[in-house]
């Protein structure tokens, strides 16, 4: 029996809480590029910049089709809370959505509350993203007990042909594949994101699953020099990455801030920056001055009541036996070549945003107060879904003595997983994707260096391709669909050497997102001290990703809201046609919500340069 | 003498049965190889049991110390106290096997082609410096020398990387360390050779690593293959990746977990025929590491559940073994890398001629520098642990690595069991997986 016991304390929450922890937040100013015609109200200048819950409230509530009294708590009153609302959605405790990433810029942004969920619990997704505050500082001590890092018990049965059961079963870590820094097969334990995002060993950030392990050893059979064959069944409830909460430092992608701020719009209400274009906003009742004027330019912000747009929840399956997770694996060893193929039944760790035609439903269209109850096309309105996933691949890894170079390669073909597509209904579409990645390694010597010691080189390439990737031209000429690059490189190249003795190690990784046009260089240099101290320091730096990359359709212009449809025309005497019930036409582009994941992961931290010094005592 | 006479019997007999004997080997090589001692040990003017060498009297062992030893024993680093020659009498069956087979031996054209070869001893004549590949033939006698037998394991295995100026103790690896030959086995079953071999692997070395904390259940396997023009596959089980990466040949000539010895000089060399040209040198009577460790001052540092301890470790830096030496026959070679990406310009290597273990190598850089230099100290296995007794082993018992520029060495501790029986599957990658996992 193996136990590995881990606790954690992550400081930041108490010496920056300012920051990240009880007082984190601030009030903040939403975008308004276009003029907003309050009724009553002056026009409030172009260019400038309105409080989370300043600008008018859509009309109607969503949630019982009642007036809303513009500017009050977002269109919420005490009548008409229901369980999980809140009257009050302050303008405080908040930071705007990528505001450390791009700015407002012309985008759409929302406030995102970035406190622990015991002090604040806007927008915390239950049993997924809505961690307290000691929960973040101390994440093993959880529910699921993650303080018990591993703990399994092996058991080996001899068999009288020679051949040999290996079991394993308890919590552990399942390692597939053969390749570095990249997950192709190696995808049976999800990964904590939370700790230092991409940059710490896996070792350290897979999230150890309860299951078995069942391998049958054959040895040398036949004409394979080895040959196993291994059976997983993860047993336990179902886990999913953990992408970093809102408000907290690490995160990857930046999806924890976009789920949250997304999650408080959907419970609270919100206030989107640079939202409905002027000319069509101007128009709406009970705002209305006069007709829509045509000729307003820009984008209002825009405050949304509870229940009209945002994500509304997270399905994540309940334990059942069909919601385990079995992968089978067969291996060897072929003339000195050693392959293997894989196959697992597992879920997308990573979410999948269900919305539109797809997403909840709406009771009330926020325009008319007409009750509607049935998901509205094109809706930003989700719930979340971890989709099932077949994946089945193989990995080979074999020497050329010509080059003296180790190659190693590894691929997937995976079926089920789901991507953003603002040319659905639904807002989303399932593709066939194929991952692969070609490593290898060359020890080689740089003698005005170091005249004894070989440096080791280890260049790897991974690519991405969905293979059922659309992508269309919208009615405004740009392009509209999935904001996922079609296909996609990631080189990377390792330089590592060692000097006295293997105690001063000196390291640095170059990593180039090919199509985001990101980069990311992470020197660092470990000393081994003594057997139990070692101290390491380093940074990461990104570069590059430029020339607005990371902007794509943002979905602002197709039907945003239910009602604005031929019905809603109908109902406030605008021309037929005024407001679109159609996909996005393309021709707004940000870096949010979904350019920012085409940036990749570079370039979601493009801001976020890194530098660290770790200690460590090992007893 | 049992043992010889034995030898001389099966050998008449075999040359009875077959009529195919090559004229080139003798019962009287097969009897001078295993046994040169029989008649006389080696004698050396000054140099007698009891005898101290050191930086007063170094002049007497000039001839019979290797250079780097010398410089030690001359810079005052350590001092060699000389025992009595012993014989290192290696198993019956390893004999038996060379009476039997080396007749059948040659080589083929072209380095690291040997013909006719099953068991034993390969060439077990007396070498000439006249013979071109001499140096070559004293290699294979080293390949398939009976160096911890059919298989073994060293459990535990201390290793020390010291700072030979301050002495102090920079880093403290535990290893534990298994040999199993797939092929030409004479002294455990299976004999000769395990079935379902497909990739024809003769020899295979497997290791983990038990401590420091960041490189537990580091593993390494390495398999060396009976066609030595096939070269050798090695992977390496890194714990904190948890994953098996294959390595590249040159990972093999490279530091080995931050130690002063490369994947290569495992055993004294570990590598194939052919990745190296052998030059035969000559003969040479040298004083080397061989005692009986029962006898020797031991490390009260670690003590086994058995009472069982270890060489004791002293001198400059605390770099050299507290053993005894003894004067014995050795064949000296150069030994120099095909490849010239190799990060060492030569090796000259110390055979001793009656096990054809190297306890002595003095490994030089690209600039033909001398850099390191490697004592692998021999124990009697009827003077060690009980379980030895008999194995006809010579057992690597202590050993140091030195490098010479940087003033620095690494040592080691052994616990080494002849013939303890290593299952054959824990020499495959997929061990090497499952249990790092």
């Amino acid at each position: 029996m193996t136990g590995i016991l881990r606790g954690t304390y992550d400081a930041v929450y108490d010496a920056r809480d300012n920051e990240f922890g009880d007082s984190a937040g601030h009030s903040i100013t939403l975008q308004n590029s276009g003029a907003w015609v309050a009724g009553g109200g002056g026009v409030p200048p172009l260019g400038g910049f309105l409080p989370h819950g300043g600008p008018v409230t859509l009309p109607f509530s969503a949630v019982d089709g009642s007036a809303n009294a513009p500017g009050v708590g977002f269109g919420l009153t005490a009548a008409t809370l229901v369980p999980g609302q809140k009257l009050a959605n302050p303008n405080s405790g908040l930071i705007v959505l990528g505001e450390h990433y791009t700015g407002q810029a012309g985008g759409v942004h929302y406030g995102v509350p970035v406190r622990p969920c015991d002090e604040d619990d806007r927008g915390c997704i239950d049993d997924y993203m809505d961690a307290d505050e000691d929960e973040l500082a101390h994440p093993e001590f959880n529910d699921r007990w993650d303080f018990i890092r591993e703990l399994y018990v092996d058991a080996d049965l001899a068999l009288g042909n020679g051949n040999l059961w290996s079991f394993r079963v308890g919590k552990q870590q399942i390692v597939w594949g053969r390749t570095d820094l990249f997950r192709v097969l190696d995808i049976i334990n999800p990964i904590d994101f939370s700790r230092n995002t991409i940059y710490d060993e896996f070792e350290d950030t897979r999230i150890p699953l309860w299951a078995m392990q069942a391998e049958y050893r054959m040895g040398a059979t036949g004409i394979f020099d080895d040959l196993n064959a291994s059976f997983v069944w993860v047993f336990d409830k179902f886990r999913p990455a953990n992408l970093g909460q809102g408000g907290t430092p690490n995160q990857a992608l930046g999806a924890g801030d976009l789920f949250r701020g997304l999650n408080n719009c959907w419970d609270n209400g919100c206030t989107v920056s640079n939202f409905f274009p002027a000319a069509v906003a101007s128009g709406l009742p009970p705002n209305v001055i006069g007709a829509g004027d045509p000729t307003l330019p820009g984008f209002a912000a825009t405050s949304f009541g509870p229940h009209t747009i945002g994500i509304r929840k997270a399905n994540l399956p309940s334990w059942s036996l069909a919601n385990t997770q079995l992968g089978l694996k067969l291996e060897g060893i072929y003339k000195g070549v050693g392959w293997s193929v894989n196959y697992l039944y597992t879920r997308s760790q990573l979410p999948s945003l269900h919305g539109g035609s797809s997403g909840p439903s709406i009771a009330f269209d926020p325009f008319s107060g007409l009750p509607l109850g049935t998901p509205q096309d094109y809706l930003i309105a989700f719930d979340i879904e971890f989709p099932r996933i077949n994946l089945i691949g193989g990995s080979l890894d074999f020497y050329v003595d010509p080059l003296k170079t180790v190659f190693r390669v590894e691929a997937a073909l995976s079926e089920g997983e789901e991507f953003a597509d603002t040319t659905r209904t639904s807002l989303f579409r399932e593709s066939k994707v194929l991952r692969y990645v070609i490593g290898i390694d060359r020890p080689t010597f740089i003698r005005w260096l170091n005249p004894n010691r070989s440096f080791l080189f280890s260049a790897q390439l991974f690519g991405q391709h969905l293979l059922d990737h659309h992508e269309e031209t919208g009615v405004s000429g740009a392009r509209v669909g999935m904001a996922d690059w079609e296909e996609n490189w990631i080189a990377t190249l390792l330089i590592q050497g060692n000097y006295m003795n293997d105690r001063l190690n000196p390291k640095i990784i170059f990593a180039r997102d090919v199509r985001a046009h990101g980069n990311a260089i992470a020197p660092s240099l470990e000393w081994l001290i003594t057997d139990n101290w070692r101290l390491n320091f380093g940074a990461n730096f990104k570069t590059g990703y430029s020339g607005g990359r990371h902007r794509y359709d943002d979905n602002r212009d197709a039907i945003a809201t239910p009602g604005l449809g031929a019905t809603a025309d109908t109902a406030f005497g605008l021309p037929a046609g005024t407001v679109p019930v159609s996909a996005s036409t393309g021709a707004t582009r940000g870096a949010f919500p979904l350019g920012v994941f085409r940036g990749g992961i570079f370039g979601a931290q493009i801001e976020e340069d890194e530098y660290f010094v770790n200690i460590q005592y090992r007893f | 003498m049992v043992n010889s006479k034995l030898s001389a019997a099966l050998f008449a007999s075999a040359a009875l049965v077959t009529g195919n004997l090559n004229a080139a080997v003798t019962e009287a090589d097969v009897q001078g190889s295993f046994f040169p001692y029989q008649d006389a040990a080696p004698a050396v003017e000054g140099i007698t049991p009891g005898t101290v060498i050191n930086q007063s009297n170094w002049q007497i062992a000039a001839d019979h110390l290797d250079e780097a030893m010398l410089e030690a024993v001359k810079e005052g680093w350590t001092e060699i106290k000389v025992d009595e020659t012993t014989s290192f009498d290696l198993h019956p069956a390893y004999v038996e096997a060379t009476s039997s087979g080396a007749a059948k031996v040659s080589l083929g054209e072209g380095v690291g082609n040997i013909m006719g070869y099953t068991a034993g001893r390969p060439f077990p004549q007396e070498p000439s410096i006249d013979d071109p590949r001499a140096g070559e033939k004293l290699a294979w006698n080293y390949q398939y020398g009976y160096n911890w037998g059919d298989n073994a394991n060293i459990n535990p295995f201390y290793w020390k990387f010291r700072n030979m100026n301050s002495g102090k103790v920079e880093r403290t690896l535990k290893f534990g360390f298994s040999f199993l030959n797939f092929k030409h086995r004479v002294g455990t079953e299976p004999i000769p050779e395990y079935d379902e071999n497909p990739a024809d692997i003769f020899r295979s070395i497997y290791l983990h690593v038990l401590e420091p904390f960041d490189l537990k259940n580091t593993q390494l396997l390495i398999y060396r293959y009976k066609d030595d023009a096939k070269r050798d596959d090695s992977w390496l089980y890194l714990g904190f990746q948890r994953r098996v990466r294959r390595l590249a040949t040159g990972q093999v000539t490279d530091s080995f977990l931050g130690s002063d010895l490369m994947i290569q000089d495992f055993e004294g060399y570990n590598g194939r025929i052919s990745d190296m040209n052998w030059r035969y040198l000559g003969t040479q009577d040298m004083l080397l590491p061989f005692y009986n460790h029962n006898d020797m001052q031991l490390s009260d540092e670690y003590e086994d559940d058995d009472g069982y301890r270890y060489i004791d470790f002293g001198g400059k830096g605390g770099c050299f073994p507290q053993i005894t030496w003894q004067l014995r026959k050795a064949y000296k070679v150069e030994v120099v890398p095909v490849d010239e990406s190799s990060p060492i310009s030569k090796r000259i290597v110390y055979m001793d001629a009656q096990t054809f273990t190297l306890p002595r190598s003095l490994i030089y850089d690209k600039a033909d520098k001398l850099w390191k230099t490697f004592l692998i100290g021999q124990a009697h296995p009827d003077h060690h642990l009980p379980g030895n007794k008999g194995t006809g082993v010579s057992l690597d018992d202590s050993f140091m690595v030195m490098d010479m520029q940087s003033l620095h060495c690494t040592t080691g501790q052994f616990r080494g069991m002849a013939y303890e029986v290593a299952d054959r599957e824990t020499f495959s990658v997929q061990h090497i997986r499952i249990k790092g996992r």
